[in-house]
Protein backbone atom coordinates (compact mmCIF):
# COMPACT_ATOMS: atom_id res chain seq x y z
CA UNK A 1 0.00 0.00 0.00
CA UNK A 2 1.19 3.64 -1.00
CA UNK A 3 -0.35 6.44 1.51
CA UNK A 4 0.24 9.50 0.28
CA UNK A 5 -1.89 13.16 -0.40
CA UNK A 6 -3.31 13.80 -3.52
CA UNK A 7 -6.18 15.96 -5.44
CA UNK A 8 -6.24 20.13 -5.13
CA UNK A 9 -3.83 22.08 -2.55
CA UNK A 10 -6.73 23.78 -0.68
CA UNK A 11 -8.37 20.40 0.07
CA UNK A 12 -5.82 18.24 -0.47
CA UNK A 13 -7.66 14.63 0.16
CA UNK A 14 -5.70 11.30 1.86
CA UNK A 15 -5.27 8.51 -0.76
CA UNK A 16 -4.00 4.82 -0.23
CA UNK A 17 -3.24 2.91 -3.02
CA UNK A 18 -3.49 -0.86 -3.24
CA UNK A 19 -1.37 -2.05 -6.29
CA UNK A 20 -2.57 -4.58 -8.34
CA UNK A 21 -1.10 -8.47 -7.60
CA UNK A 22 -1.18 -11.49 -9.93
CA UNK A 23 -3.42 -10.92 -13.01
CA UNK A 24 -3.68 -7.51 -14.77
CA UNK A 25 -6.93 -6.01 -14.75
CA UNK A 26 -7.47 -3.22 -16.79
CA UNK A 27 -9.77 -1.73 -14.58
CA UNK A 28 -9.30 0.01 -11.44
CA UNK A 29 -11.56 0.64 -8.21
CA UNK A 30 -12.38 3.63 -6.03
CA UNK A 31 -13.64 2.68 -2.67
CA UNK A 32 -16.45 5.32 -1.35
CA UNK A 33 -16.38 5.88 2.47
CA UNK A 34 -19.67 6.50 4.01
CA UNK A 35 -19.80 9.38 6.52
CA UNK A 36 -19.02 10.23 9.81
CA UNK A 37 -19.30 7.36 12.55
CA UNK A 38 -20.36 4.70 9.95
CA UNK A 39 -16.39 6.06 8.29
CA UNK A 40 -14.61 5.16 11.16
CA UNK A 41 -16.52 1.49 11.71
CA UNK A 42 -16.15 0.78 8.36
CA UNK A 43 -12.08 1.64 8.12
CA UNK A 44 -11.39 -1.84 8.31
CA UNK A 45 -13.53 -3.43 6.26
CA UNK A 46 -12.74 -0.72 3.53
CA UNK A 47 -9.12 -1.48 4.00
CA UNK A 48 -9.74 -5.28 3.49
CA UNK A 49 -11.90 -4.81 0.61
CA UNK A 50 -9.16 -2.86 -1.27
CA UNK A 51 -6.49 -5.40 -0.10
CA UNK A 52 -8.69 -8.43 -1.76
CA UNK A 53 -9.26 -6.47 -4.61
CA UNK A 54 -5.92 -5.79 -5.41
CA UNK A 55 -4.93 -9.54 -4.65
CA UNK A 56 -7.71 -10.58 -7.72
CA UNK A 57 -5.68 -8.09 -9.78
CA UNK A 58 -7.70 -4.62 -9.75
CA UNK A 59 -5.30 -1.81 -8.82
CA UNK A 60 -7.58 0.37 -5.76
CA UNK A 61 -7.58 3.55 -4.17
CA UNK A 62 -9.17 4.64 -1.13
CA UNK A 63 -9.40 8.03 -0.13
CA UNK A 64 -11.32 10.45 2.62
CA UNK A 65 -13.12 13.32 1.33
CA UNK A 66 -12.72 16.93 2.45
CA UNK A 67 -13.51 17.64 5.83
CA UNK A 68 -12.93 14.10 6.79
CA UNK A 69 -10.59 11.54 7.71
CA UNK A 70 -6.95 12.90 7.57
CA UNK A 71 -8.35 15.13 5.29
CA UNK A 72 -7.68 18.57 4.78
CA UNK A 73 -10.33 21.43 6.46
CA UNK A 74 -13.73 19.85 8.50
CA UNK A 75 -17.08 19.96 6.77
CA UNK A 76 -18.22 23.23 7.18
CA UNK A 77 -18.36 24.75 3.89
CA UNK A 78 -18.56 21.46 2.16
CA UNK A 79 -21.30 20.43 0.25
CA UNK A 80 -22.24 16.87 -1.34
CA UNK A 81 -21.49 18.60 -4.81
CA UNK A 82 -17.39 18.91 -3.64
CA UNK A 83 -17.43 15.21 -2.41
CA UNK A 84 -18.73 13.79 -5.59
CA UNK A 85 -15.73 16.28 -7.38
CA UNK A 86 -13.26 14.61 -4.41
CA UNK A 87 -14.26 11.37 -6.45
CA UNK A 88 -13.60 12.54 -9.56
CA UNK A 89 -10.16 13.76 -8.24
CA UNK A 90 -9.81 9.81 -6.77
CA UNK A 91 -10.72 8.43 -10.39
CA UNK A 92 -8.02 11.09 -12.28
CA UNK A 93 -5.21 9.54 -9.72
CA UNK A 94 -5.81 6.37 -9.92
CA UNK A 95 -5.81 6.60 -13.43
CA UNK A 96 -2.77 7.95 -13.33
CA UNK A 97 -1.06 5.73 -10.99
CA UNK A 98 -2.01 2.62 -12.51
CA UNK A 99 -2.67 3.41 -16.08
CA UNK A 100 -6.17 2.06 -16.60
CA UNK A 101 -8.71 3.39 -18.89
CA UNK A 102 -11.64 3.15 -16.41
CA UNK A 103 -12.68 2.71 -13.27
CA UNK A 104 -15.39 1.00 -10.95
CA UNK A 105 -16.57 2.78 -8.24
CA UNK A 106 -17.76 0.94 -4.97
CA UNK A 107 -19.92 3.23 -2.54
CA UNK A 108 -20.65 1.93 1.17
CA UNK A 109 -23.88 3.64 2.26
CA UNK A 110 -23.44 7.58 1.87
CA UNK A 111 -20.72 6.63 -0.45
CA UNK A 112 -23.05 4.51 -2.54
CA UNK A 113 -25.12 7.66 -3.40
CA UNK A 114 -22.35 10.07 -3.85
CA UNK A 115 -20.73 7.08 -6.34
CA UNK A 116 -23.96 6.88 -8.55
CA UNK A 117 -23.65 10.68 -8.78
CA UNK A 118 -20.10 10.79 -9.97
CA UNK A 119 -20.98 7.79 -12.24
CA UNK A 120 -23.37 9.93 -13.76
CA UNK A 121 -20.39 12.73 -14.25
CA UNK A 122 -17.74 10.67 -15.48
CA UNK A 123 -17.02 9.24 -18.33
CA UNK A 124 -14.06 6.93 -17.18
CA UNK A 125 -16.50 5.15 -15.06
CA UNK A 126 -17.06 1.46 -15.71
CA UNK A 127 -19.35 0.03 -13.28
CA UNK A 128 -20.98 0.98 -9.58
CA UNK A 129 -20.87 -0.85 -7.21
CA UNK A 130 -23.31 -0.14 -3.84
CA UNK A 131 -23.28 -1.69 -0.83
CA UNK A 132 -26.16 -1.31 1.64
CA UNK A 133 -27.02 1.87 -0.15
CA UNK A 134 -28.50 5.15 1.17
CA UNK A 135 -31.17 5.61 -1.23
CA UNK A 136 -33.08 8.81 -0.72
CA UNK A 137 -30.45 11.74 0.50
CA UNK A 138 -33.57 13.60 1.76
CA UNK A 139 -34.92 10.65 3.82
CA UNK A 140 -31.02 10.30 4.64
CA UNK A 141 -30.88 13.55 6.92
CA UNK A 142 -34.49 13.26 8.12
CA UNK A 143 -33.30 10.19 9.71
CA UNK A 144 -30.32 11.69 11.04
CA UNK A 145 -32.77 14.68 12.52
CA UNK A 146 -35.43 12.29 13.68
CA UNK A 147 -33.02 10.19 15.62
CA UNK A 148 -31.26 13.27 17.29
CA UNK A 149 -34.56 14.90 17.99
CA UNK A 150 -35.78 11.35 19.56
CA UNK A 151 -33.07 11.09 21.84
CA UNK A 152 -33.21 14.34 23.31
CA UNK A 153 -36.06 13.59 25.56
CA UNK A 154 -34.23 10.90 26.87
CA UNK A 155 -31.00 13.18 28.43
CA UNK A 156 -28.62 12.81 25.38
CA UNK A 157 -26.26 15.17 25.20
CA UNK A 158 -24.21 13.52 22.43
CA UNK A 159 -26.87 14.52 19.61
CA UNK A 160 -27.62 18.16 18.95
CA UNK A 161 -29.18 20.27 16.34
CA UNK A 162 -27.31 23.80 16.35
CA UNK A 163 -28.61 27.17 15.92
CA UNK A 164 -27.66 27.00 12.38
CA UNK A 165 -29.66 23.95 11.12
CA UNK A 166 -26.08 22.14 12.17
CA UNK A 167 -26.97 17.95 13.15
CA UNK A 168 -24.27 16.93 15.32
CA UNK A 169 -24.85 13.44 15.29
CA UNK A 170 -22.51 10.44 17.11
CA UNK A 171 -19.76 12.59 16.92
CA UNK A 172 -19.73 14.25 14.08
CA UNK A 173 -21.51 17.33 11.88
CA UNK A 174 -23.55 17.80 8.96
CA UNK A 175 -24.20 21.25 8.17
CA UNK A 176 -27.35 22.68 6.32
CA UNK A 177 -25.10 23.01 2.93
CA UNK A 178 -24.37 19.17 3.02
CA UNK A 179 -27.78 18.44 4.40
CA UNK A 180 -29.72 20.91 1.29
CA UNK A 181 -27.15 19.13 -1.21
CA UNK A 182 -27.15 15.58 -0.51
CA UNK A 183 -31.18 16.17 0.09
CA UNK A 184 -31.91 16.56 -3.51
CA UNK A 185 -30.30 12.91 -4.51
CA UNK A 186 -32.61 9.98 -5.15
CA UNK A 187 -30.78 6.42 -6.12
CA UNK A 188 -34.05 5.87 -8.62
CA UNK A 189 -33.37 9.16 -10.45
CA UNK A 190 -29.42 8.95 -10.37
CA UNK A 191 -29.31 4.88 -11.55
CA UNK A 192 -32.11 6.09 -14.47
CA UNK A 193 -28.58 8.35 -15.73
CA UNK A 194 -26.13 5.74 -15.10
CA UNK A 195 -24.77 4.27 -18.48
CA UNK A 196 -22.73 1.43 -16.73
CA UNK A 197 -23.76 -1.94 -14.92
CA UNK A 198 -24.77 -1.32 -11.72
CA UNK A 199 -24.64 -4.09 -8.63
CA UNK A 200 -26.68 -3.79 -5.49
CA UNK A 201 -24.88 -6.36 -2.93
CA UNK A 202 -27.33 -5.55 0.77
CA UNK A 203 -26.28 -7.22 4.13
CA UNK A 204 -30.02 -7.12 4.93
CA UNK A 205 -33.44 -7.39 3.52
CA UNK A 206 -35.91 -3.67 3.33
CA UNK A 207 -38.74 -2.36 1.32
CA UNK A 208 -36.13 0.32 -0.23
CA UNK A 209 -33.57 -2.23 -1.54
CA UNK A 210 -36.43 -4.38 -2.65
CA UNK A 211 -37.68 -1.35 -4.83
CA UNK A 212 -34.34 -0.35 -5.72
CA UNK A 213 -33.93 -3.80 -7.24
CA UNK A 214 -36.90 -4.01 -8.97
CA UNK A 215 -36.13 -0.56 -11.05
CA UNK A 216 -32.91 -1.63 -11.68
CA UNK A 217 -33.40 -5.16 -12.74
CA UNK A 218 -34.61 -4.01 -16.15
CA UNK A 219 -31.11 -2.16 -16.87
CA UNK A 220 -28.44 -4.58 -18.38
CA UNK A 221 -25.45 -6.07 -16.51
CA UNK A 222 -27.57 -5.44 -13.34
CA UNK A 223 -26.50 -8.07 -9.94
CA UNK A 224 -28.01 -8.13 -7.26
CA UNK A 225 -26.82 -10.32 -3.92
CA UNK A 226 -28.16 -10.69 -0.38
CA UNK A 227 -24.89 -11.36 1.55
CA UNK A 228 -27.00 -11.20 5.26
CA UNK A 229 -24.62 -9.46 8.13
CA UNK A 230 -24.70 -7.28 10.83
CA UNK A 231 -25.02 -3.60 8.98
CA UNK A 232 -25.93 -1.00 12.35
CA UNK A 233 -22.43 1.08 11.43
CA UNK A 234 -23.51 3.91 13.37
CA UNK A 235 -23.89 1.54 16.16
CA UNK A 236 -22.07 3.81 18.80
CA UNK A 237 -20.27 2.12 22.56
CA UNK A 238 -17.93 3.24 25.07
CA UNK A 239 -14.93 1.41 23.50
CA UNK A 240 -15.24 2.29 19.56
CA UNK A 241 -15.70 -1.23 18.27
CA UNK A 242 -15.87 -2.20 15.02
CA UNK A 243 -17.91 -3.56 12.64
CA UNK A 244 -16.48 -6.41 10.52
CA UNK A 245 -19.23 -7.72 7.82
CA UNK A 246 -17.20 -10.24 6.48
CA UNK A 247 -19.91 -11.53 4.37
CA UNK A 248 -20.47 -8.72 2.62
CA UNK A 249 -16.57 -7.87 1.90
CA UNK A 250 -17.17 -11.74 0.55
CA UNK A 251 -19.65 -11.13 -1.52
CA UNK A 252 -18.32 -7.58 -3.38
CA UNK A 253 -14.54 -9.76 -4.06
CA UNK A 254 -16.31 -12.67 -5.84
CA UNK A 255 -17.99 -10.51 -7.65
CA UNK A 256 -15.16 -8.68 -8.80
CA UNK A 257 -14.01 -12.37 -9.17
CA UNK A 258 -15.87 -13.63 -11.75
CA UNK A 259 -17.35 -10.45 -13.93
CA UNK A 260 -15.37 -7.76 -15.94
CA UNK A 261 -16.32 -5.03 -17.18
CA UNK A 262 -17.81 -4.59 -20.73
CA UNK B 1 12.45 4.04 7.18
CA UNK B 2 10.63 6.84 3.97
CA UNK B 3 8.84 9.94 4.17
CA UNK B 4 6.32 9.59 1.91
CA UNK B 5 4.27 11.58 -0.99
CA UNK B 6 4.22 15.44 -1.43
CA UNK B 7 4.05 17.64 1.05
CA UNK B 8 0.54 19.90 1.58
CA UNK B 9 -0.93 22.64 3.32
CA UNK B 10 -3.52 24.40 4.70
CA UNK B 11 -3.99 28.21 5.54
CA UNK B 12 -5.25 28.89 8.83
CA UNK B 13 -4.17 32.15 10.22
CA UNK B 14 -3.17 34.90 8.14
CA UNK B 15 -0.32 34.17 6.26
CA UNK B 16 0.22 30.85 8.27
CA UNK B 17 0.43 27.43 6.67
CA UNK B 18 0.12 24.42 8.65
CA UNK B 19 1.63 21.31 6.69
CA UNK B 20 0.91 17.86 6.57
CA UNK B 21 2.85 15.12 4.70
CA UNK B 22 2.01 10.93 5.06
CA UNK B 23 4.60 9.33 6.62
CA UNK B 24 5.67 5.45 6.71
CA UNK B 25 8.33 4.12 9.32
CA UNK B 26 9.84 0.81 8.71
CA UNK B 27 11.27 -0.75 5.82
CA UNK B 28 9.19 -4.09 6.23
CA UNK B 29 5.17 -3.68 7.22
CA UNK B 30 5.80 0.23 8.35
CA UNK B 31 3.89 2.50 10.64
CA UNK B 32 1.93 4.41 8.41
CA UNK B 33 1.25 8.54 10.01
CA UNK B 34 0.39 11.85 9.39
CA UNK B 35 3.34 14.58 10.86
CA UNK B 36 2.04 18.23 10.76
CA UNK B 37 4.35 20.91 11.17
CA UNK B 38 3.25 24.25 12.16
CA UNK B 39 3.94 27.23 10.12
CA UNK B 40 8.11 28.49 10.58
CA UNK B 41 7.35 31.53 11.93
CA UNK B 42 5.05 29.25 14.72
CA UNK B 43 7.35 26.97 15.80
CA UNK B 44 7.63 27.15 19.50
CA UNK B 45 10.57 24.33 20.19
CA UNK B 46 11.73 22.93 17.33
CA UNK B 47 13.25 19.64 19.56
CA UNK B 48 9.80 18.95 20.83
CA UNK B 49 6.84 17.04 19.24
CA UNK B 50 3.41 15.46 20.01
CA UNK B 51 2.90 11.66 19.59
CA UNK B 52 -0.71 10.73 19.05
CA UNK B 53 -1.45 7.51 19.76
CA UNK B 54 -4.55 5.23 18.54
CA UNK B 55 -7.81 4.96 20.98
CA UNK B 56 -8.54 1.23 21.16
CA UNK B 57 -8.68 -0.20 17.61
CA UNK B 58 -10.18 3.10 16.21
CA UNK B 59 -7.59 3.92 13.19
CA UNK B 60 -5.28 6.97 13.42
CA UNK B 61 -7.95 9.83 13.20
CA UNK B 62 -9.41 8.86 16.61
CA UNK B 63 -13.05 8.83 18.09
CA UNK B 64 -15.20 11.90 16.02
CA UNK B 65 -11.85 12.41 13.73
CA UNK B 66 -10.74 13.96 17.81
CA UNK B 67 -7.16 13.09 16.90
CA UNK B 68 -6.70 14.79 13.65
CA UNK B 69 -8.65 17.98 15.25
CA UNK B 70 -5.85 18.01 18.05
CA UNK B 71 -3.07 17.05 15.87
CA UNK B 72 -3.49 20.15 13.64
CA UNK B 73 -4.66 22.60 16.86
CA UNK B 74 -1.71 21.42 18.23
CA UNK B 75 0.63 22.67 15.38
CA UNK B 76 -1.30 25.41 14.99
CA UNK B 77 -1.90 26.85 18.19
CA UNK B 78 0.72 25.66 20.61
CA UNK B 79 3.47 25.59 17.61
CA UNK B 80 4.25 21.98 18.11
CA UNK B 81 4.47 19.34 15.18
CA UNK B 82 2.31 16.41 16.15
CA UNK B 83 2.36 13.12 14.35
CA UNK B 84 -0.57 10.45 14.36
CA UNK B 85 -0.41 6.72 13.68
CA UNK B 86 -1.59 3.58 13.53
CA UNK B 87 0.25 0.79 15.66
CA UNK B 88 0.62 -2.49 13.76
CA UNK B 89 -2.21 -4.09 13.30
CA UNK B 90 -4.98 -1.04 13.74
CA UNK B 91 -5.30 1.38 10.88
CA UNK B 92 -3.45 1.53 7.73
CA UNK B 93 -0.26 -0.67 9.63
CA UNK B 94 -0.19 -4.13 8.83
CA UNK B 95 0.08 -6.62 11.31
CA UNK B 96 3.76 -7.55 12.59
CA UNK B 97 4.89 -10.64 13.21
CA UNK B 98 6.21 -11.91 16.54
CA UNK B 99 6.30 -12.90 19.86
CA UNK B 100 5.63 -9.59 21.58
CA UNK B 101 1.88 -8.62 23.21
CA UNK B 102 0.06 -5.86 21.97
CA UNK B 103 1.24 -4.22 25.45
CA UNK B 104 4.86 -4.33 24.57
CA UNK B 105 4.46 -3.80 21.38
CA UNK B 106 3.03 -0.65 21.59
CA UNK B 107 6.08 0.74 23.50
CA UNK B 108 8.33 -0.33 20.89
CA UNK B 109 6.63 0.62 18.10
CA UNK B 110 6.08 4.30 19.85
CA UNK B 111 9.97 4.18 20.11
CA UNK B 112 10.61 3.69 17.05
CA UNK B 113 8.59 6.57 16.05
CA UNK B 114 10.52 8.60 18.23
CA UNK B 115 13.40 7.41 16.93
CA UNK B 116 12.16 8.14 13.19
CA UNK B 117 11.32 11.78 14.31
CA UNK B 118 14.65 12.38 16.12
CA UNK B 119 16.55 11.27 12.78
CA UNK B 120 14.46 13.15 10.50
CA UNK B 121 13.73 16.30 12.28
CA UNK B 122 16.28 16.25 15.01
CA UNK B 123 13.51 15.94 17.44
CA UNK B 124 14.54 14.29 21.02
CA UNK B 125 11.35 15.80 23.29
CA UNK B 126 8.12 14.25 23.28
CA UNK B 127 4.79 14.62 24.46
CA UNK B 128 2.36 11.48 24.27
CA UNK B 129 -1.49 11.94 23.80
CA UNK B 130 -4.15 9.07 24.56
CA UNK B 131 -7.50 8.19 24.93
CA UNK B 132 -7.81 5.08 26.95
CA UNK B 133 -5.95 2.11 25.71
CA UNK B 134 -3.58 5.32 23.78
CA UNK B 135 -3.11 6.57 27.64
CA UNK B 136 -2.42 3.47 28.86
CA UNK B 137 0.53 3.12 26.16
CA UNK B 138 1.29 6.71 26.31
CA UNK B 139 2.40 5.91 30.28
CA UNK B 140 3.89 2.97 30.05
CA UNK B 141 5.96 4.35 27.16
CA UNK B 142 6.78 7.41 29.55
CA UNK B 143 8.39 4.64 31.99
CA UNK B 144 10.44 2.68 29.60
CA UNK B 145 12.06 6.16 27.64
CA UNK B 146 13.44 9.20 29.32
CA UNK B 147 12.90 11.07 25.88
CA UNK B 148 9.24 11.33 26.90
CA UNK B 149 8.98 14.99 29.24
CA UNK B 150 5.20 14.53 29.42
CA UNK B 151 1.98 12.85 28.68
CA UNK B 152 -2.10 13.56 28.05
CA UNK B 153 -4.33 10.65 28.91
CA UNK B 154 -7.83 10.40 28.61
CA UNK B 155 -9.45 8.60 30.50
CA UNK B 156 -6.00 6.72 31.82
CA UNK B 157 -5.50 4.61 34.96
CA UNK B 158 -7.08 5.06 37.54
CA UNK B 159 -9.09 3.29 40.51
CA UNK B 160 -11.69 3.44 42.70
CA UNK B 161 -11.60 5.06 46.19
CA UNK B 162 -13.75 4.55 49.27
CA UNK B 163 -15.35 8.40 48.29
CA UNK B 164 -16.57 6.60 44.54
CA UNK B 165 -17.74 3.72 45.44
CA UNK B 166 -20.25 5.45 48.03
CA UNK B 167 -21.11 7.91 45.15
CA UNK B 168 -21.39 4.92 42.91
CA UNK B 169 -23.13 2.89 45.43
CA UNK B 170 -25.63 5.30 47.59
CA UNK B 171 -28.28 6.20 44.40
CA UNK B 172 -28.57 2.49 43.63
CA UNK B 173 -29.37 1.68 47.33
CA UNK B 174 -32.31 3.40 47.42
CA UNK B 175 -33.29 1.79 43.79
CA UNK B 176 -35.23 -1.32 44.25
CA UNK B 177 -35.27 -2.30 40.61
CA UNK B 178 -31.18 -2.23 41.18
CA UNK B 179 -31.99 -4.63 44.06
CA UNK B 180 -33.72 -6.71 41.63
CA UNK B 181 -31.30 -6.54 39.21
CA UNK B 182 -28.12 -7.56 41.63
CA UNK B 183 -30.38 -10.03 43.11
CA UNK B 184 -30.74 -11.91 40.07
CA UNK B 185 -27.13 -11.13 38.68
CA UNK B 186 -26.04 -13.16 42.42
CA UNK B 187 -28.67 -15.95 41.30
CA UNK B 188 -27.25 -16.20 38.09
CA UNK B 189 -30.10 -15.45 36.36
CA UNK B 190 -28.71 -12.68 34.72
CA UNK B 191 -25.94 -12.04 32.90
CA UNK B 192 -23.45 -9.15 32.71
CA UNK B 193 -22.46 -8.32 29.11
CA UNK B 194 -19.23 -7.83 28.43
CA UNK B 195 -17.13 -6.31 25.26
CA UNK B 196 -18.52 -7.50 21.94
CA UNK B 197 -22.01 -8.62 23.51
CA UNK B 198 -22.94 -5.62 25.38
CA UNK B 199 -23.73 -4.48 20.82
CA UNK B 200 -25.82 -7.64 20.30
CA UNK B 201 -23.40 -8.12 17.30
CA UNK B 202 -22.21 -11.79 16.78
CA UNK B 203 -18.22 -11.43 17.63
CA UNK B 204 -17.34 -12.76 14.63
CA UNK B 205 -18.64 -9.69 13.02
CA UNK B 206 -17.75 -7.44 15.61
CA UNK B 207 -14.07 -6.32 17.30
CA UNK B 208 -13.88 -4.34 20.13
CA UNK B 209 -10.36 -3.70 21.86
CA UNK B 210 -9.01 -6.54 24.83
CA UNK B 211 -8.96 -4.38 28.39
CA UNK B 212 -8.42 -7.22 29.89
CA UNK B 213 -4.38 -6.38 30.67
CA UNK B 214 -5.06 -3.25 33.20
CA UNK B 215 -2.14 -3.75 35.56
CA UNK B 216 -2.38 -3.57 39.52
CA UNK B 217 -3.02 -0.75 41.66
CA UNK B 218 0.18 -1.24 43.46
CA UNK B 219 2.26 -1.40 39.99
CA UNK B 220 0.64 2.05 38.29
CA UNK B 221 1.61 3.76 41.73
CA UNK B 222 4.83 2.66 41.85
CA UNK B 223 5.33 3.71 38.11
CA UNK B 224 3.54 7.32 39.48
CA UNK B 225 6.46 7.62 41.77
CA UNK B 226 9.26 7.09 39.00
CA UNK B 227 7.55 9.35 37.12
CA UNK B 228 7.06 12.07 39.39
CA UNK B 229 10.48 12.12 39.96
CA UNK B 230 11.53 12.23 36.85
CA UNK B 231 9.67 15.24 36.46
CA UNK B 232 7.56 14.32 34.01
CA UNK B 233 4.50 16.53 32.92
CA UNK B 234 1.10 15.03 33.19
CA UNK B 235 -2.17 15.97 32.26
CA UNK B 236 -5.09 13.58 33.17
CA UNK B 237 -8.35 14.60 31.34
CA UNK B 238 -11.32 12.50 32.95
CA UNK B 239 -14.85 12.29 31.36
CA UNK B 240 -17.89 11.03 31.74
CA UNK B 241 -17.84 7.38 33.03
CA UNK B 242 -19.44 4.85 35.83
CA UNK B 243 -15.79 4.61 37.68
CA UNK B 244 -14.54 8.09 37.70
CA UNK B 245 -16.71 10.22 40.31
CA UNK B 246 -15.11 13.19 41.35
CA UNK B 247 -12.13 16.18 40.36
CA UNK B 248 -9.66 14.70 43.15
CA UNK B 249 -10.48 10.95 42.46
CA UNK B 250 -6.66 10.33 40.93
CA UNK B 251 -5.00 12.45 43.79
CA UNK B 252 -7.09 10.07 46.31
CA UNK B 253 -6.52 6.91 44.41
CA UNK B 254 -2.56 7.75 44.04
CA UNK B 255 -2.31 9.61 47.61
CA UNK B 256 1.07 7.50 48.36
CA UNK B 257 2.55 9.65 45.20
CA UNK B 258 3.74 12.90 46.01
CA UNK B 259 2.74 14.73 43.27
CA UNK B 260 4.31 18.46 42.74
CA UNK B 261 3.55 20.70 40.05
CA UNK B 262 3.61 18.88 37.25
CA UNK B 263 -0.16 17.22 38.05
CA UNK B 264 -3.05 19.03 36.21
CA UNK B 265 -6.03 16.73 36.94
CA UNK B 266 -9.34 17.86 34.48
CA UNK B 267 -12.86 16.18 35.26
CA UNK B 268 -15.98 16.75 32.30
CA UNK B 269 -18.24 14.34 34.06
CA UNK B 270 -21.03 15.08 31.16
CA UNK B 271 -18.95 14.00 28.53
CA UNK B 272 -18.70 10.89 26.71
CA UNK B 273 -15.68 8.67 27.02
CA UNK B 274 -15.47 8.92 22.96
CA UNK B 275 -16.06 12.59 23.09
CA UNK B 276 -19.14 12.74 21.00
CA UNK B 277 -20.77 16.24 21.70
CA UNK B 278 -19.02 19.13 19.91
CA UNK B 279 -18.45 21.50 22.97
CA UNK B 280 -17.12 18.87 24.98
CA UNK B 281 -14.59 18.20 22.38
CA UNK B 282 -13.75 21.96 21.61
CA UNK B 283 -13.07 22.73 26.06
CA UNK B 284 -10.73 19.35 25.93
CA UNK B 285 -9.05 20.10 22.83
CA UNK B 286 -8.80 23.74 24.17
CA UNK B 287 -7.51 22.22 27.56
CA UNK B 288 -4.69 20.29 26.25
CA UNK B 289 -3.79 22.93 23.57
CA UNK B 290 -3.02 25.64 26.88
CA UNK B 291 -1.21 22.72 28.57
CA UNK B 292 1.47 22.26 25.87
CA UNK B 293 1.85 25.98 25.64
CA UNK B 294 2.13 26.34 28.91
CA UNK B 295 4.22 23.36 29.63
CA UNK B 296 6.75 23.48 26.04
CA UNK B 297 10.30 23.86 27.47
CA UNK B 298 11.47 27.40 26.60
CA UNK B 299 13.17 27.76 22.94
Amino acid sequence: MEAFYFGPSESYLFGAFHSRHGMSRNEGIVLCNPFGQEYLRAHKSIRRLAINLANLGYPVLRFDYRGTGDSAGDINGVSADQWVRDIGHAIQELQDMAAVPKVALIGLRLGALLAAKAATENAQVSRLVMWDPVVDGASYVEGIRSAIVGAQPLGSRSRVITSDGTLHFNGFSMPPLFQDSISKWHLKTLAADVRVPIAQIVSHESDTFADLKRLLSAQQGFYSELAPAPHDWNYVDHVGGILWPKPVIDAIEQYFGRTTSS
Amino acid sequence: MQSNSILVGQRLHEGNIMRERVVTIGDHLPLVGIFCEPDADRVSDPKTAVILLNSGVIHRVGSCRLSVTLGRALADEAGVPTFRFDFSGIGDSDARRGTLTANQAAIEEVQEVMDYLGKWKKIDRFILYGLCSGAFAAYRTAIADRRVLGTVQLDGYCYTTWKSHMMHYSPKLLSPSRWVTWLLRKLGLRKVKKGAEVSGIEEQFFEVPDFASYPPKEDVQQGLKTLNDRGLEMLYVFLGNEHYKYHKQFEDCFNGVSFKDNLTVIHRPNATHILSEPEDRKRVIEAITDWVNQKLPAY
